[in-house]
């Protein structure tokens, strides 16, 4: 690997340590109690790690989020393509989701409490519905833009129209969904952490909103790093499966605009 | 085609019709107490006559201001710097690790850093929907920019065209379909976050109402706000739909 592959690669790993020394400029010159610097923050967080408690919450929402977004991905990936495929379909599902679709799932969560309590059933189906929309939404689009030609082509050759959709529509959309799951993965963390907001009994969430009421703050800081770590991690193991499953559709290697 | 439209409106009508008549039925038949589930008519009489409140009208108002100003600050800096990257091999060169560290954070984690540093005001809530919508406007600006096709470009200099002009005139008009798209997807996630962000703390604002009857147990007003929230949404996206189709006369149909 040549030397600008080597900082290619690198360059998140810099972008990051830029991004805590402007932390620990800022928090140094601004000086508050309730801004610890980044070195403080990064020093409270093996205490959190370390104490199982607070892993285990956290593992309570990653599970929590997983099962969400597999039960999600299982549901809304059909309906999308079908959406896509048959006109009546989509004509019934489309302005429900349109309705549906702004309205903060999270925001369900106190009605869902009433109806299913505080436990694991009413914040995964909380994850469940947000993380289902944009997939959907994506599953949708990309099948309706499947060539016709190469369906045509299938059934003359003697495809059933449940084949075709398995063995033309889902590659061909596999890039839109997948695009879809993107969103639909950095929704699941959002409203993982902010049910765990609202029904304060075990997660991630509950950690970093009951430590801000406690007014632990380097304990809030070392909790949104650890968040926040947490997401870049999910991003990054998605965007090698999505490479791995959709490497021929990728454009080529991008290169700036040339004004010459 | 008329009847077909009209078809496929009724089509769609269908399943809200189902829904809220499958709500009334499960309160008609007992299923579920009126202190789980009000009844649908009691929550859109209520919001009916909440539109002549005051309160309830500074309440939309203040999440509408949150809303516009976190969202059009998203909206200019996500095309300044997408644009920016896509022209200039330098600042891509800074931008994009940055945004592949900052894009995956869910941005909602920050919320009580931003709260800490810039108080429980409007600026903290703005801060965090401008977060939220940045990257996909950012994103989807980007790529649409690296996409124009460099012959435009060429043929925009031969004709003498000064370079910070072809800008304007070649590459944002080029890559205007994939900007609104990204506008789209940020416009619902402000939505989202917005009243998230009013959930969390808050003294105004359709969040704030949602969280007050949640504690006093009013159940008719936790639905108001979320209704309200729904159709704010559908107002805001068929008022950006209206601009694409208005900014994006003469494309071929995208």
């Amino acid at each position: 690997m040549t030397v600008r592959g080597v900082l290619k690669t690198l360059s998140p790993l810099f972008a990051c340590i830029g991004l805590l020394c402007v932390w620990q400029i800022a928090s140094l010159r601004l000086d508050t109690e309730s801004f610890p610097t980044a070195l403080e923050s990064i020093k409270a967080i093996p205490s959190i790690l370390g104490d199982k408690g607070s892993l285990l919450n956290i593992l309570d929402s990653i599970r929590r989020m997983a099962i969400g977004l597999v039960l999600a991905v299982m549901f809304a990936i059909p309906l999308g393509l079908l959406m896509g495929r048959i006109k009546a379909v989509a004509a019934f599902f489309n302005p429900l989701m349109m309705i549906i679709y702004p309205v903060p799932k999270a925001a369900l969560m106190p009605i869902i409490m009433l109806w299913m309590g505080v436990g694991d059933v009413s914040k995964i189906l909380v994850i469940f519905l947000g993380v289902s929309l944009p997939i959907i939404y994506h599953a949708f689009q990309g099948s309706k833009a499947v060539e016709e030609k190469m369906l045509w082509s299938g059934a003359a050759m003697g495809m059933s129209a449940p084949m075709r959709m398995l063995r033309i529509v889902l590659p061909a959309a596999l890039p839109e969904i997948l695009t879809g799951c993107r969103t639909g993965l950095v929704l699941a963390l959002i409203t993982m952490i902010t049910s765990e907001m609202i029904a304060r009994q075990s997660g991630a969430g509950n950690i970093l909103f009951n430590s801000l009421d406690m007014a632990q703050y380097d304990t809030v800081f070392a909790m949104i790093l650890i968040i926040g770590a947490m997401g870049i991690i999910f991003d990054a193991a998605f965007e090698k499966l999505r490479l791995s499953l959709v490497r021929w559709s990728q454009p080529r290697d991008d290169m700036p605009l040339s004004f010459t | 085609m008329n009847q077909e439209r009209i078809n496929s409106v009724l089509l769609g009508i269908t399943p809200i019709v189902l829904f809220i008549a499958l709500w009334q039925s499960l309160i008609s038949f007992g299923f579920a107490p009126t202190s789980l589930l009000p009844p649908p008519g009691a929550v859109f009489g209520k919001l009916a006559k909440d539109f002549f409140n005051g309160d309830f009208l500074h309440d939309i108002a203040a999440t509408l201001i949150r809303l516009f100003a976190g969202f059009g600050i998203a909206v200019v800096v996500g095309v300044f710097i997408g644009l920016a990257a896509a022209v200039s091999p330098a600042v891509n060169a800074v931008v994009k690790p940055l945004v592949r560290v900052l894009a995956p954070i869910p941005k909602i984690a920050l919320y009580p850093a931003l709260l800490l540093i810039l108080g429980f005001d409007h600026a903290s809530k703005i801060t965090l929907v401008t977060a939220d919508a940045l990257f996909p406007i950012l994103l989807s600006t980007y790529y649409g920019a690296s996409m124009v096709e460099q012959k435009l470009i060429w043929s925009a200099m031969a004709a003498g065209t000064p370079r910070w002009q072809i800008l304007f005139k070649v590459v944002l008009p080029a890559a205007m379909p994939s900007i609104l798209t990204g506008c789209r997807i940020g416009l619902v996630i402000s939505c989202i976050v917005v009243f998230l962000a009013e959930m969390i703390t808050s003294t105004d604002g359709l969040g704030h109402m949602l969280v007050q009857a949640a504690r006093t147990f009013q159940t008719v007003d936790m639905f108001v706000p979320l209704i309200m929230i729904s159709m704010l949404g559908l107002i805001l996206n068929s008022l950006l739909h209206w601009l694409r189709s208005y900014l994006l006369r003469g494309f071929p149909e995208v």
